[in-house]
């Protein structure tokens, strides 16, 4: 079987090599400039991303929310059976968290706001936000932090995040919304959903190890 | 498009409040109704519009395909709902969510849109299949997500090549660009976008996670993936071969699933998973009816939302049986039901067999009206095939020692298959000859003696893993993409 | 890196990484084929964007040519998507390991 397998990735990959060649020399990219501005944005990109194809972009925020919630259920009743062993604090990671948690958070929102002038939006600030709290959680003890951080709390925010983008969403597409304070809206609240679902994968990962 | 769009959107954000609002049932009910009023609102469709501005926007549009798939998701939404109304947790804002989103898919006619809303109706299903924890589901989860995964690897390649050499992603467009599959990197890249949504949706080689995925899924979610999820992938192969002519292709595909789909359905012994491999042979009527167009297309929406229908009752009524009984072998199921569940386990057969009066029989008329003798006979000898696979589900159609049954899912679906396949039955006019009714009884009956000659017969047939599953979809693929390079 | 090489990287990183899911028997092993094989597919659509000596689409870099900003666009939701179905992924993995006590899809696979 293994030749089987090895002959259609061969048959593949070259029908691709076929296929990209023919794609060479590649046409002139039509302008986006006047549309870009006509968002409010300054990248293309971020157009796109929060204005033109908002409506791609409402899935892909509810596929990384949805992934977060199964995350979550499949791994609650592990935890529940077997409680782990907290794992070890080092003094280095306490110093480290206490000297950069405040950069971070600030860098965060600094990031969400300016996020439709850059071509991420939302997302490298949720991203840097999550990591953050991660760095807390390994400082200072998974569960501990687990504890602190407020669970139903974080998942209103969280769902309420993403129903205010479904709006947003809605509004964009269905009654013409545009303007930087439209993308400035999309940013921030994408920042938070994923802040968040970022904390509950890598809550979870740190606090639960398969073990054969 | 608004209130197409405006459903969608109400939809999706009753199923996010539903993470927070209890009874769990109450958004997804609030869904459904204003899904339908949305739906009655941009009946019977509308014209193609584009979300965002022309250059980089979504397209969507509403067609009958999109109406009847919004019509069958509702009412396939309030009877797995009705099944499971006491189950706590994310399982109704999961559900919701899930068929919201195969609204949104129906209605989209954008390349990528279809890959983003097609990984979200993945997503959410393997949540709901894997929801109970049993390890069994959570493998054949596993096994759906890597599938899933390889084909949609394949479909972005395919994306990236036609949109390099075509410029758009809208599919209005592409087909208006035309000549279609001269041009090698747009054939070998619709050969790839064919194959990703093949194996997205459960086509025999292509999608061999189906059965299992299916078959281990508690019930309500088994109805919903069988009637309405596993539709979203012939949907995009639909939408695919308006943009691009792959419409042989999709006949070929057509009856490689409807007969193979059929060759494990005629032997397996698993209630739940003889189901699900009768949905992959089902899914060959689907294509090959969008393959050849016209109006063996309207046929072949008719019969999806005929299929999804029947499909559901029986998924409901197995699952009622095998809650009930604790048992999933067919042969032991045998005069153990409740007098209720074999009623529709009974009027889901005879459905699904072809027979006058009821949706089967209707939408197979729909669907071979005006086809040529070699297409009619497959069709023919798929509905022989698959009688003869529903024989052995006769005997459990005896009710034994009454039971509690507490499932008003059952009786809303029958009352919805018959209702629909009577009110089908009766605008067709041509459907009253006797000669057709004789063809139908002539197939059951065929069927029947199909199966008392192969009862006898017990073949090895070759046992599914997710290795051989995802060689099986990689060989399809390339020999798809090289087939409309060299054929198209 | 011109557009060319770096197709021809991404059809390469396509071809290994499906190989890698197909041969190994390790579940972990056969996600990190599959995740490679997909980085090979997003590759693929950031090099169908570029052009020769193009910028970044952002408007304050002045005139010349630019690269295309729609697969950009479709780039970060595809990066996005496959990193939630990853995680998910990774996560039935854990759970079957604790319950199964197995990582090798022979032995996941005996009925049980």
């Amino acid at each position: 079987m293994k030749w089987a397998a090895g002959i259609a990735i061969l048959g593949l990959v070259v029908l691709m090599a076929m296929g990209t060649w023919s794609l060479f020399p590649r046409p002139d990219v039509p302008s986006w400039e006047e549309e870009t501005t006509a968002w409010g944005a300054e990248n293309a990109v971020a157009a796109i991303v929060l204005g033109a194809r908002l409506w791609d972009t409402l899935f892909e925020v509810l596929v990384y929310a949805m992934a977060m919630v199964g995350v979550r259920l499949a791994l609650r009743p592990l935890r529940q059976a077997e409680p782990q062993a907290p794992l070890p604090e080092t003094p280095l990671l306490r110093r480290a968290a206490d000297v950069l948690l405040g950069p971070i958070v600030v860098f965060s929102i600094y990031l969400a706001a300016s996020g439709h002038l850059g071509p991420g939006g939302g997302f490298p600030a949720g991203a840097l936000l999550g990591s953050g709290l991660l760095l807390l959680a390994l400082a200072k003890g998974a569960e501990r932090l687990g504890g602190e951080l407020h669970e139903p709390a974080l998942e209103l925010w969280e769902y309420g995040a993403i129903a205010l983008l479904l709006a947003v969403g809605g509004g964009v597409v269905l009654l013409g919304w545009r303007g930087e304070h439209v993308l400035l809206g999309a940013d921030f609240l994408i920042a938070v959903v994923v802040a968040i679902g970022a904390w509950v994968v890598l809550h979870n990962f740190a606090s639960s190890r398969g073990e054969i | 498009m608004s209130y197409a769009i405006g459903g969608v959107v109400v939809y999706l954000v009753l199923g996010i409040v539903g993470f927070l609002v209890r009874p769990r049932w109450l958004c997804g009910a609030l869904a459904i109704a204003a899904g339908g009023a949305s739906l009655a609102l941009w009946a019977p469709g509308f014209p193609e519009a584009v979300l965002g501005g022309t250059g980089w926007g979504v397209s969507v549009a509403g067609d009958p395909l999109a109406l009847g798939m919004w019509a069958l998701a509702l009412v396939i939404h309030g009877t797995a709902l009705l099944h499971e109304r006491a189950r706590p947790g994310a399982f109704h804002p999961l559900l919701t969510l899930l068929l919201g989103t195969c609204l949104a898919t129906v209605l989209s006619r954008d390349l990528f849109n279809l890959y983003v809303t097609l990984e979200l109706v993945s997503l959410l299903s393997f949540l709901l299949v894997g929801y109970e924890g049993k390890s069994r589901a959570v493998w054949a989860s596993l096994q759906y997500l890597i599938l899933a995964t390889v084909g949609m690897t394949l479909y972005l390649l395919g994306v990236g090549l036609v949109y390099g050499k075509l410029g758009t992603l809208s599919l209005s467009s592409i087909a208006a660009l035309g000549p279609g599959l001269s041009a090698p990197a747009v054939a070998i890249g619709a050969g790839l976008l064919v194959a990703g949504a093949a194996i997205k949706g459960g086509v025999f080689l292509f999608g061999l996670w189906l059965p299992p995925a299916h078959g281990y899924a508690t019930t309500g979610v088994s109805v919903v993936l069988s009637a309405v999820v596993v539709k979203m992938g012939v949907v995009v192969l639909a939408r695919l071969s308006e943009a691009l002519p792959v419409g042989p292709i999709l006949v070929a595909l057509g009856i490689l699933t409807g007969f193979g789909g059929l060759v494990y359905a005629l032997w397996e012994r698993d209630l739940k998973v003889f189901l699900a491999f009768h949905t992959v042979s089902q899914l060959g009527y689907l294509l090959i009816g969008f393959g050849l167009g016209g109006p063996a297309a309207l046929g072949a929406v008719l019969y999806a939302v005929a299929h999804g229908l029947f499909k559901g009752l029986l998924f409901i009524a197995a699952g009622q049986a095998i809650e009930t009984t604790g048992e999933r072998e067919i042969a032991h199921l045998a005069d153990r039901l409740a007098w209720p569940t074999a009623v529709g386990l009974a009027v889901g057969t005879w459905a699904i067999a072809g027979l006058p009066p009821l949706a089967g029989f209707t939408a197979k008329g729909a669907l071979t009206a005006g086809l040529l003798l070699p297409m009619k006979a497959v069709l023919v000898a798929l509905s022989v095939g698959t009688a003869a696979s529903f024989a052995k589900v006769i005997p459990l159609l005896r009710p034994g020692p009454k039971r509690e049954d507490s499932s008003g899912g059952v009786m809303i679906l029958i009352v919805v298959l018959v209702g629909f396949g009577l009110w089908d039955f009766a605008s067709r006019p041509e459907l009253r000859q006797l000669g057709k009714w004789a063809e139908a009884a002539g197939g059951a009956l065929g069927g029947y003696g199909l199966y008392l000659l192969l009862r006898r017969v017990r073949p090895r047939l070759p046992r599914i893993t997710l290795d051989r599953a995802t060689v099986v979809a990689l060989v399809g693929a390339a020999a798809l993409a090289a087939g409309l390079l060299f054929l198209g | 890196m011109d557009g060319m090489a770096a197709s021809a990287l991404a059809i390469a990183l396509v071809g290994l990484g499906l190989w890698t899911l197909v041969r190994r028997r390790n579940v972990i092993w056969k996600l990190l084929g599959l995740n490679v094989a997909a980085g090979g597919a997003i590759l693929f659509l950031v090099a169908v964007a570029h052009r020769p000596h193009a910028h970044p689409a952002i408007a304050e870099l002045g005139p010349g040519p630019s690269a295309d900003p729609l697969p950009h666009a479709l780039v970060l939701t595809a990066i996005v998507i496959h990193f939630a179905t990853l995680a998910l992924s990774l996560v039935y993995v854990i759970f079957l390991t604790e319950r199964r006590h197995s990582q090798d899809v022979h032995k996941l696979e005996e009925e049980r």
